[in-house]
């Protein structure tokens, strides 16, 4: 029950993956071309978009860095249509229901939030509410000198500026972006920025981001509060961090319907580590459709850690450029599709340069005959890519009759001098590990509970704190006792 | 290349009920009854001693494969120690295809005995332990198992373990993602549950368990790995008998235990073994070689054959078989 395509030294996909590499700066997108007709539905959004940010609480004049990324995002949403299961990157995932719904963009935070940021297992805590960076909710005060973080319209000028508008301007450049990095950089209210200059570590106490969404609508009301959030992470040459992505709705909001759209860039400087930990709790009604732009200069090292719960349609589209040798690429992700959920990560990996170092391990569980999950990963090994390590393995446990997953490992390797193996496996629980338990007097309900927990244990262990990684699993726990059949 | 899954319908094994159908037709050669030897009243004085006593009186050849079961005389032998495992006539099958693997087993194990099954390659040993504990690879076709005065096979794997019976399995299987002391708590807590005990909290079992481990001397950092995950062919054979340790079976079963054992880890695990017998509990221990039972001596050995014991006897029957193979044994 695997597929492959793996090992062949070359494949005809060659010859549009350099394409990847130089874009020219006018933008041209093929796909574009091909529906250059505008969609009114996505028109609508985008000038509900605008009209929202021109009367927003925090009106205040944009600085230029988002301005810009306004501007270049609303033109670029007008040659946009909505994805159907026709487009291939949407093929098994139904966006349908947010397209039926009254698309609404959410005003931003009042003054008087609810506490709900409080508790943090680190420290260092950024909270971003409907996609605006909330101060007086974070914690900075014991960051490392020279660390930023905070919103754009507070970073110092000079490089930290630069280099965010370096990155926005990468970002405008990638060919692979969709229409809903589009939507997002249109709408966003705000722009996250987090700075870490060259040689500093902050690794033990992560910095735990902390996106809510506040503006919710009931089920059932057709309306849908879109927030925006977006955020641009630099660490400089040899610097060391930890970030923790946490992505919820406000407290007491289960079942709530909302739409949170993000982008998050990372640039990798060349020797830094980035440890990045995502965590998606969305409410159960809430739509999550999430870009992570990751950039990785040469001998850089990016650890993703993924542990998606949350969201009745959860779609991670990840893409991870390598810009020089020698670096170190390991990605986990875990996802638990229960009733009427979808989990989708569409992953890319492009690998252009000699020595690269990659591991992805995606593990799915679909508790549910309405739950479904998907995995759409790439790895592109191209032709200087030599001496390439890359593995990739994707599991799935099928829990319920009819439940759904669609995967798609995927490798293509153009150098040939490489290392490379994949596979994937879809089961059931495996009938000697529960006959195991019983054996030694454990009875089968307790047995699967312990082997379905086990399944994703293998990813949250990978979780770098303690703390997190013992608040994911209890969560984890409760929510796999919760939705007993 | 996409792929699209749909679960299968969850399955579900079932034991059959036992069934009172008379066994199957015997291979040719195969005694027609192959029950246990009879214990004489002498052994019982000496049983009291330690088990590992060379000079125990032994069954004579005499007494193999003698009784018929069900002939009614056994309960009359009133001061021999109480029967713990009474299998008879048991039949089964390989539940997906129906082949038939065991043919008709008689075999009686009574407290404070050591038996020992040989027999080659394939002739049932391993399907023979899985059938007694319930595994739903298995389906019984015919016969009857009691242990303990109950009838073991219409109680569920679980139920076998709490009642007291455990194997270690040929090949352990790996858990990935449960560590070996939250396994073991699991499992010790689920029977003290049945016993009606307030569960040991993490720390008050780590107390419990620390003598275990060096009575199976086992490295304390083999309770923060997976089960079975990465372990040595050696080490999952001690960790099967730390498990047997934690639940203080009655009748252990120990599928091949000493393979892929070195000297030192055989040694090991005989002397856990040899700890955890007492007067009121026994082992069925499954073994190709002599070597094992130089360790944990035997009351009884039987040879299988074909998915039946076609003899029983004394530690001899282990010398002949080293000496002339299984071909001296079948030809008698
Ligand atoms: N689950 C199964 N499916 C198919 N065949 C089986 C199954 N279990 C046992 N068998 C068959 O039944 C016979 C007995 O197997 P078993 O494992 O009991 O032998 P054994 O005596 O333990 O052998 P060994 O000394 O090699 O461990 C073999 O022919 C085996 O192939
Ligand atoms: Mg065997």
């Amino acid at each position: 029950m695997s597929s492959c395509c793996c090992g062949s030294p070359s494949l005809p996909a060659s010859a549009s993956s350099r394409r990847l590499r130089r874009a020219p700066a006018v933008k041209f997108r093929p796909a574009a071309v091909r529906c250059s007709l505008s969609d009114p539905f996505v028109l609508e959004i985008a000038e509900k978009l605008e009209d929202s940010l021109s009367v927003a609480p925090r009106a205040a004049p944009a600085p230029p860095s988002l301005q810009r990324l306004r501007d270049a995002s609303s033109q670029s949403l007008l040659s946009r249509s909505w994805p159907s299961l026709k487009d291939e990157p949407f093929r098994f995932t139904d966006t349908s229901f947010l397209r039926q719904s009254r698309i609404l963009p959410a005003s931003g935070p009042s003054i008087d939030l609810p506490p709900f940021a409080a508790g943090s297992a680190s420290p260092h805590l950024l909270a971003v509410v409907d996609g605006l960076v909330v101060p007086s909710l974070s914690r900075f005060s014991s960051l490392p000198q020279g660390v930023c973080v905070g919103g754009v319209s507070d970073a110092p000028s000079g490089p930290v500026s630069e280099r965010v508008l370096e990155v926005l301007a990468l970002g405008d450049a990638f060919q692979g972006r969709d229409l809903f990095w589009d939507i997002n950089g249109a709408g966003a209210p705000d722009l996250a920025v987090v700075y870490v200059p060259s040689g500093v570590r902050m690794v033990e106490e992560p910095l735990v981001v902390r996106f809510v969404s506040l503006e919710s609508a009931d089920a059932g009301s057709n309306s849908l509060f879109v927030s925006n959030p977006r955020m641009v992470v630099v660490v400089e040459k040899g610097a060391e961090v930890a970030i923790v992505e946490e992505h919820l709705g406000a407290e007491g909001s289960d079942g709530k319907c909302y739409w949170a759209n993000s982008v998050m860039e990372i640039v990798v400087g060349e020797g830094a580590k980035v440890f990045h930990s995502y965590v998606q709790q969305q409410s159960s009604n809430a739509a999550h459709i999430k870009w992570t732009f990751t950039r990785q200069e040469s001998s850089s090292t990016y650890e993703l850690i993924e542990i998606s719960t949350g969201a009745r349609l959860s779609r991670h589209n990840l893409h991870i450029q390598q810009m020089g040798p020698d670096t170190t690429t390991e990605l986990s992700s875990f996802h638990i599709s229960q009733t009427n959920q979808t989990h989708d990560l569409h992953s890319k990996l492009v690998l252009d340069h000699p020595r690269g170092y990659s591991r992805q391990l995606h593990k799915c569980i679909v508790t549910h005959s309405s739950g479904h999950s998907v995995f759409d990963g790439n790895i592109k090994v191209n032709r200087y890519a030599q001496q390439t390590d890359a593995g990739q393995l994707t599991r799935s446990l099928l829990l319920a009759p009819r439940a759904t997953v669609n995967v798609k490992p995927n490798l293509q390797i153009i150098a040939d001098d490489v290392k490379c193996s994949h596979g994937a496996a879809i089961s059931d629980l495996e009938e000697d590990q529960l006959f195991y338990f019983r054996a030694r007097g454990i009875d089968s309900e307790t047995a699967r509970d312990a082997l379905i927990f086990s399944f994703g244990a293998e990813v949250l262990a990978r979780l770098p704190f303690e703390p997190i990684r013992k608040k994911v699993a209890s969560h984890i726990r409760d929510l796999l006792a919760a939705k007993k059949p | 290349m996409a792929m699209a899954v749909r679960a299968p319908l969850v399955r579900t094994f079932l034991l059959s009920p036992t069934s009172s159908s008379p066994s199957p037709s015997r291979p040719l050669g195969a005694p027609a009854t192959c029950s246990v030897v009879r214990t004489r009243r002498g052994i019982s004085s000496s049983r009291r001693l330690p088990l590992r006593a060379n000079c125990r009186p032994l069954p004579t050849r005499a007494a193999v494969a003698v009784d018929s079961p069900g002939t009614g005389s056994r309960e009359a032998e009133s001061d021999s120690p109480n029967v713990l495992l009474e299998v008879t006539d048991l039949t089964a099958v390989v539940a997906e295809s129906k082949q038939e693997v065991l043919r008709g087993i008689n075999l009686t194990i009574r407290e404070g005995e050591v038996h020992a099954i040989m027999g080659k390659n394939g002739s049932g040993k391993s399907t023979f332990s899985k059938v007694l504990v319930g595994h739903p690879d298995y389906e019984v076709t015919g016969g009857s198992v009691i242990f303990k005065g109950e009838n073991l096979l219409d109680m569920d794997p679980e139920e076998r373990s709490h009642a007291g019976l455990f194997m270690s399995f040929q090949s352990p299987v790996e858990i990935p993602g449960v560590s070996n002391i939250d396994f073991l708590q699991m499992a010790f807590n689920s029977r003290r549950k049945k016993q009606g005990l307030p569960e040991l909290s993490p720390i008050e079992f780590f107390g419990f368990l620390d003598p275990k481990l060096s009575a199976v001397n086992m490295d304390p950092k083999f309770l923060n790995r997976n089960v079975n995950e990465g372990f040595s062919g050696g080490e999952k054979k001690r960790n099967e008998i730390l498990q047997l340790a934690v639940l203080e079976a009655d009748l252990a079963i120990l599928d091949e235990i000493d393979s892929g054992l070195d000297v030192d880890a055989l040694q090991d695990v005989a002397k856990a073994v040899n700890g955890l017998l007492t007067p009121k509990n026994s082992v069925l221990m499954i073994t190709h070689y002599r070597r094992l039972l130089d360790y944990i001596k035997p009351t009884f050995i039987h040879i299988m054959d074909y998915g039946s014991i076609i003899k029983t006897g004394d530690i001899s029957l282990a010398e002949q078989l080293e000496k002339q193979g299984y071909r001296a044994i079948s030809a008698a």
